[in-house]
């Protein structure tokens, strides 16, 4: 149902745009869970924010049941907003501190009028039960909820003009370790139950893995894989993501190395290139630990290594 | 990995008690803390927010600030020494010279109005007076991996990435040749390629200066594939403590074992993750008998009213603050 179609988002000047999304393409069904993982700075937050036009979008299609929204306006724009919600990072600098809880459920069902007034205290007590909070909090304000309820606020609220698409921007990583897993399985729990579309961001390739049946795995403003979860993990087939996967700290990884003695981890040389230079060749050449002379001159294109696994690699045959 | 079985003490910590005052109430931030550290050893503190470990680590060098904190009882041993007891002329010598730290924002640790040369080179002088300071501070940026160490110097804080910014800080606590760093989560802030990077040169500088590190994180991921032994940090108190491979395969203390089964695995073999109800209790409104009780799935009647001692079995070399915690099966 959704479907993005070459996006780009560019900042600054013409002649020199800084290409934070540069060309990303994917489909998302209805009751399926993407995730879009990488660094700080691949742009994963700029697309999920472009896909409600939070960002100003330079070129490309972002299709929602065939309805092309980058060109939508005013009324069209707002019905658009009722159908894709976000859930962000932060979950006290998203909500207002001056807002009861009741109030702000009630404004958000109400804007995208659904309900009728009279239903609206019933349709905002069932919002909190569904994220696990006692219908009696309406009458508090944020301040009063802990970081991991107030999380389940954010959820409510999205979850208030019924969407069909929810894109979560690193929802648990402002979160302490235990509560995470709360937010987590709630999050699965309702995309399954309510039939959504999720498009979850996150640097953590093991939270995603969790939550995603397919995974994109972005760098510099271009996805360089996409594959199912299990696929990805089972064999990568770009050495950005093989890097990246060797890298996440993991218990069973952890305690197997130190069993075998030998630590298999990629560390990869420098730091992520500014995205306001242009590379040429192959975006990741320059840290790239399998990098050959081709690598630098021409770029490789995304494509279909096995079925349903993409990678833009010259060389992800021999992965 | 080297194994420090059988090297002296450096760092004992018996009972440690620290209390932030301010409101009605004083806040029992630590409350019974007792680990040790051995000469080149790596231990991790682990832990949610508010359970005390980033206050244990600066009361190693008696670095919380007093008012509002308040050291209220037990010992810090360095080297022997007291250094709760030692006066500040003692305590300047201890801090920088054998114990320094990094933090999770490197980027608020510098000081974003002079160059990274001025802070790196005050350092040195600070505590090395006889070296060459300029000489010592190139040498220290190679060590740390910096490219174009002279350039470097010149720049300002903001013009490195975080990654740069966080191999300065090391460069500057190791410029002394500390017996003890203490990294309050270094890697929390970079990036997870970035990450990598830094754990491989801390653990580099660690083997060849024959440094103790003291390893703050709440990412068990990261104790698994570092630390030698592991203290976990709950509510203030010490809840468990073994060796890293021994506690992360056989959890004893309810705590452990719950937020070993609430991380998701990287292999997937986890199923369905069982979640820890509740909340982090706030350190100033703390439940009566163990402070776990409320979220613990084998709470008792007694877990309620009465808060079990720390034990430590020196045999085993394993402690827990559990009265179950022999009983729990493996």
């Amino acid at each position: 149902m959704l479907e993005v179609q070459d996006l780009r988002v560019y900042y600054g000047k013409a002649r020199q745009p800084v290409r934070a999304v540069n060309g990303v393409s994917f489909s998302l069904p209805r009751g399926e869970s993407l995730g879009l993982v990488g660094e700080s700075g691949c742009g994963k937050s700029t697309l999920g924010r472009a896909l409600l036009r939070l960002e100003p979008i330079h070129s490309g299609r972002v299709l929602l049941d065939g309805v092309d929204m980058v060109r939508l306006r005013g009324a069209q724009l707002k019905a658009f907003r009722g159908r894709a919600q976000m859930i962000f990072q932060d979950p006290y600098g998203s909500l207002n501190p001056r807002h009861s809880i009741g109030g702000m459920l009630r404004e958000a069902v109400a804007v995208h009028g659904r309900t009728t007034r009279a239903n609206r205290d019933g349709r905002v007590a069932e919002l909190l039960r569904a994220v696990g909070l006692d219908p009696a909090y309406t009458r508090r304000y944020p301040h009063e909820f802990s970081g991991g309820q107030r999380q389940r606020l954010g959820l409510a609220r999205s979850l208030a003009v019924e969407p069909q698409l929810i894109i979560a921007d690193e929802p648990v990583s402002a979160l302490d370790v235990s509560v995470q897993v709360q937010i987590l399985n709630l999050l699965k729990d309702l995309q399954q139950q309510l039939n959504l579309a999720l498009l979850f961001i996150a640097h953590d390739l093991a939270v995603v893995r969790y939550v995603c049946s397919r995974i994109l795995v972005m760098y510099l403003g271009k996805v360089v894989e996409s594959a199912p979860a299990p696929a990805l993990f089972a064999h990568t087939r770009h050495p950005y993501s093989e890097a990246l996967l060797s890298a996440v700290p993991d218990v069973a990884k952890g305690l197997a190395a130190r069993a075998g003695g030998a630590q298999q981890r990629i560390v990869l040389r420098g730091d992520m290139p500014s995205p306001m230079h242009t590379i040429p060749g192959c975006p990741f050449h320059p840290r790239c630990h399998r990098a050959r002379p081709r690598c630098q001159t021409e770029v490789p294109a995304l494509r279909e290594i096995a079925p349903g696994h993409c990678s833009a690699c010259h060389f992800a045959e021999e992965m | 990995m080297i194994m420090a079985n059988g090297a002296p003490k450096l760092v004992e910590v018996e009972n440690l008690q620290v209390q932030f005052f301010g409101g009605a109430h004083p806040v029992r931030a630590v409350d019974g803390v007792s680990f040790d550290i051995a000469e080149g050893e790596t231990v991790a503190l682990v832990g949610e927010s508010g359970c005390g470990k980033s206050v244990t680590a600066m009361a190693l060098a008696k670095l919380v600030p007093q008012p509002p904190g308040h050291y209220a009882g037990g010992r810090v041993l360095f080297g022997g020494r007291e250094v709760l007891a030692i006066g500040e002329r003692e305590l300047r010598h201890l801090r920088g010279r054998e114990i320094s730290y990094i933090f999770q924002e490197p980027g608020s640790a510098l000081n974003p109005v002079f160059t990274i040369g001025y802070q790196i080179l005050e350092a040195i002088k600070l505590h090395r007076p006889e070296a060459d300071a300029r000489a010592e501070a190139l040498e220290l940026m190679r060590l740390v991996g910096i490219p174009e160490p002279e350039q470097r110097l010149r720049a300002y804080p903001h013009a490195l990435s975080g990654g740069q910014q966080q191999r300065v800080m090391i460069a500057m606590a190791i410029a002394c040749r500390p017996k003890l760093l203490v990294a309050d989560e270094p890697t929390t802030a970079l990036d997870v390629t970035i990450q990598a990077q830094i754990l491989d040169l801390l653990r580099d500088l660690q083997k060849r200066l024959g440094m103790a590190m003291l390893l703050i994180t709440h990412n068990l991921g990261l104790v698994a594939e570092t630390a030698h032994r592991v203290n976990v940090m709950y509510a203030g108190r010490m809840v468990e403590s073994g060796a890293a491979p021994d506690v992360l395969t056989r959890a004893r203390h309810p705590y452990t074992r719950a937020l070993l089964e609430a991380v998701p695995r990287l292999d997937g073999t986890e199923g369905r993750l069982k979640a820890i109800e509740g909340n982090v209790p706030n350190p100033a409104d703390l439940p009566a008998g163990c402070k776990f009780h409320p979220r613990c799935p084998y709470a008792r009647e007694r877990c309620r009213s009465e808060e079990p001692p720390w034990e430590f079995d020196a045999t085993a070399a394993r402690g827990a603050r559990c009265f179950f915690w022999r009983e729990i099966a493996t």
